[in-house]
């Protein structure tokens, strides 16, 4: 090993320092460099030590939280197809195995693209490597269902990198979650791949048809399931939600397992919930985003429930807490709003910022159910307002610390 | 008398902490004085190399203010001045003579000092070159001797690792330290305020208003003891002083002569455990016999003039400088860590919980380096950096403020309430290595150039 790194430092590294042959390329290398050992770089000055944190440790725990929702996702996509494609001796691991096969090249796909894309603009650009990426990379097919073709995914990424966060400079100065942007535009441009009632579960054409993986009995041609929010968005006013919802398999029980048909990540309510829990512990993402998230449902829920059931649809009679573990919230929540460079910056903002995107999103489900997936929307509106929020909570702070300092020295 | 408690705050634990004795270290033969410790000063230097001086007598004198003098701490002869940047002078050596010849100054006693007038204090410490122990705020630079500061405050308190123990430099001079209160009663209309770390065994004084700070690190700095006593608008100015200082003052007042010796505190894991304390050392005398004999020999070190948080990095063969109690050493680390991104950090110090050593070690005190562990990213607003800050700042604001350059911005942000030096802890905590001192630094020297 330190023949190997004796080596890089001294035949290596010089090809790609100022003045060496490779020099427009520092970024790959300095990426590949930091990636195995961290820098040898020394405090410039005061104060002459530093945390042991670093941007990558930060980004790779937030990948570290997705992991749970990842898993289960494969899982899930390869036990709904199992059973649905009527494949004999399905096992866990036949199930798991299949979900693989769905799911990994999605987010082999999402990574690859991805990482040109970030490489691309860090050699253009001469910046470093943004570690932001692993993040965005990962988020992003979390955030689609598993038979999205993959010539779309690689679209959506580039869409989200290039427009979401590249062209106003990169990681830290974007203003809208990258893997959101992507995620809305494929929403917007290629609906029937990634919404209604045909695409959550994968049909024999849409996978690989390998005897290791269990032979597909019965080569059914397009499996529909409905998510729960759009069955309960079809619900007919003065029935009931609840009712519908159960007349399509779906109750509180799995809808929180997960065991149902949604987008990878964002189905398994538990799985969210390690992450989140994970998040908290380290103290990497915002509490009060995730917090004031749940307690805009919970607020703005109610008050729909409150509202005359003959006047109103069924959905908005729905109990709040349905609103917690169906769709894409609780994810969007936990992982998405609470991304620290599109969120809002200070603590009071945080709250406004979550309350809002938690009200919002319920209102967008229940108020205008051609897009039942309102946490998407609602976030990504809010990513918009953050900016807004931040300038009130400054400018109220400006006022209150000329305000005591006056008060002091007249007292 | 109030107690103030500081709830946000710090502490870095890190090994080293110097021990509550004092060591006599006596008899250097190389004294010198650096020019470049006064901050945009310009020096127009009154000696040549080869000159025989007497102990007092003018090195240099400021070009903007012609009656602030920088006297020589010792008698004997100008070895050599070298120079830096555009040919400004950065060090001159002075070699002790055998026989030491001192100029003189008037002296005085507690009582008497209590008749003379502002502008009879201001002359007398302009001229005996330890005017510029008082410094000013906002900017925190050199006191305007004509400016009307609202109120004086004097630092008594420790709270970074580490500091020179006050009560400890204190003890048998306390006589000195009331002559140099009363002189500096005499500078403002206002009150001088005393401020000690809570604990601290340091006696009232009289002409002072005491006050206890507890908390962590930043708990002693000078700016949050403004903040809470009295806090400055834009077009206020207050005085500052070390309290080691107002010995030094008072010790001129009464002897008549520059004053021979202070208290430096040296600590850091790369001094041995058992020099690790306080010592008697002559102002000006140089250091390096004393380093040569307290420090770890095999590695490459930093010699900090001042704590770990706050000071600068000097050579290893630097005298006692005008400013500053104190000396941290610690290692110059380029060691690299195998893929420090991911492993569970139990050997890694860190103020977040993203290392199994902030849930495992909690009373470890730590051997730490100078590494900079991680390499440079664009910043993004993570909150941490206000998480430690007593000041009411919004460091991340006034950060862009400063990188933007709006000056009006930063003032309303309060930035002429701070020094750069309270942005420390920010600078520690930030994953993504932003120099925010720096930066803090350059929006006050961008103000002061403007004008408020």
């Amino acid at each position: 090993m330190k023949f190997l790194f004796d080596f890089m430092d001294k035949n290596i590294a010089p090809l790609f320092e100022k003045g060496g042959k490779l020099e427009r390329l520092y970024p790959l290398f300095e990426a590949g460099d930091t990636f195995t050992r961290t820098p040898a770089e020394v405090t410039p000055s005061a104060p002459h030590v530093r945390d042991s944190i670093d941007q990558k440790r930060l980004m790779v725990f937030v990948v570290y939280a997705l992991l749970p929702c990842l898993f289960f996702g494969m899982w899930n996509a390869g036990h709904l197809f199992n059973i649905n494609n009527n494949v004999e001796g399905a096992t866990f691991l036949t199930d798991m195995l299949r979900g693989a096969t769905m799911v990994l090249p999605i987010v082999m796909v999402s990574y690859m693209v991805g990482g040109v894309w970030e490489v691309l603009f860090a050699i253009v650009r001469r910046h470093e490597i943004n570690e932001g990426f692993l993040v965005t990379g990962m988020l992003f097919p979390l955030v689609l269902p598993p038979t999205l073709p993959l010539w779309q995914v690689a679209i959506g990424i580039s869409f989200g990198i290039i427009i979401g966060k590249e062209i106003f400079g990169g990681v830290g100065y974007n203003i809208l979650n990258p893997a959101l942007t992507g995620r809305a535009f494929l929403f917007f441009a290629y609906p029937a791949q990634i919404s209604g009632d045909k695409v959550w579960i994968g049909s024999a054409k849409t996978t690989l048809d390998n005897s290791l993986l269990g032979t597909v009995a019965e080569n059914v041609d397009g499996v529909t399931a409905a998510t729960p929010l759009a069955v309960a968005a079809a619900a007919e006013q003065g029935s009931s939600a609840i009712q519908a919802l159960a007349d399509s398999g779906f109750d509180l029980w799995n809808m929180t397992v997960g065991t149902i048909s949604g987008c990878i990540g964002s189905t398994s309510v538990i799985a969210i919930l390690i992450g989140m829990a994970f998040l908290l512990i380290t103290g990497i993402a915002s509490w009060r985003v995730m917090l004031s998230g749940v307690i805009g449902v919970v607020v703005i829920g109610a008050l729909f429930n409150a509202l005359p059931a003959e006047k109103f649809s069924a959905f908005s009679q729905l109990p709040f807490y349905y609103h917690l573990v169906m769709g894409g919230f609780l994810f969007g929540i936990v992982f998405m709003a609470t991304d620290p460079v599109s969120c809002a910056a200070t603590n009071t903002g945080k709250y406004i910022y979550g309350f809002l995107i938690g009200g919002l999103t319920v209102v967008i489900r229940v108020a205008n159910p051609a897009y039942p997936e309102g946490a998407m929307l609602a976030i990504l509106f809010m990513n918009v307002m953050a900016p807004l929020i931040d300038h009130f909570v400054v400018q109220s702070h400006i006022k209150k610390r000329t305000a005591y300092a006056r008060a002091l020295n007249h007292a | 008398m109030a107690e103030f408690k500081i709830k946000k705050g710090f502490d870095i634990k890190v090994l080293g902490k110097p021990a509550p004795e004092i060591e006599e270290y006596a008899n250097p033969q190389l004294f010198a004085v650096y020019p470049n410790e006064f901050e945009g000063l310009k020096p127009r230097l009154k000696v040549a190399a080869g000159d025989r001086i007497k102990r007092g007598d003018i090195l240099f004198e400021n070009k903007k203010n012609e009656k602030m003098l920088f006297r020589s701490p010792c008698s004997g002869t100008v070895k050599a001045i070298n120079l830096g940047a555009r040919r400004a002078p950065i060090e001159i050596l002075i070699e002790a003579g055998t026989q030491e010849v001192s100029v003189s100054f008037d002296s005085y006693t507690k009582e008497s000092i209590n008749t003379l007038s502002r502008e009879q204090v201001v002359a007398h410490l302009l001229n005996a070159g330890m005017w510029p122990l008082i410094k000013q705020r906002p900017f925190n630079k050199i006191a305007n001797p004509e400016s009307t500061p609202k109120a004086i405050f004097i630092n008594a308190a420790s709270s970074a690792p580490f500091q020179a123990d006050f009560s400890l430099v204190l003890k048998g001079d306390e006589e000195a330290f009331q002559v140099g209160i009363n002189a500096l009663a005499k500078l403002t209309e206002g009150k001088v305020y005393l401020c000690k770390s809570a604990g601290s065994n340091i006696p009232d004084f009289e002409n002072t208003e005491s006050h206890t700070f507890s908390g962590k690190y930043p708990s002693g700095n000078t700016s949050v003891h403004i903040n809470r006593i009295s806090p400055i608008q834009p077009t206020d100015t207050v005085y500052t002083l070390v309290a080691q200082d107002v010995i030094l003052i008072g010790k001129l007042l009464i002897t008549g002569e520059l004053p021979r010796t202070k208290i430096i505190a040296i600590g850091g894991p790369a001094v041995r455990e058992a020099s690790r304390k306080h010592y008697r050392v002559a102002l000006g005398a140089s250091l390096t016999p004393l380093f040569a004999k307290v420090l770890e020999t095999d590695q490459e070190l930093r010699v900090i003039s001042g704590n770990i948080l706050w000071g600068d990095t000097v050579k290893s063969d630097t005298s006692v400088r005008y400013y500053g109690s104190e000396f941290f050493v610690l290692e110059e680390d380029r060691s690299r860590q195998l893929m420090g991104w991911t492993m569970p950090g139990l050997l890694q110090y860190s103020s977040h919980r993203v290392n199994l050593s902030t849930l495992l070690c909690k009373a470890k005190t730590w051997k730490l380096g100078t590494s900079l562990n991680g390499s440079h990213r664009a910043m993004v607003v993570t909150g941490w950096m206000d998480r430690h800050q007593p000041l009411n700042i919004m460091t991340d604001f006034l950060i862009r403020a400063a990188l933007a350059h709006d000056t009006d911005e930063m003032i309303q942000l309060g930035i002429l309430e701070t020094d750069p030096e309270d942005f420390a802890l920010a600078s520690f905590v930030d994953p993504h290595k932003t120099d925010v001192c720096k930066i803090i630094k350059q929006g006050l020297e961008e103000i002061e150039e403007e004008g408020i």
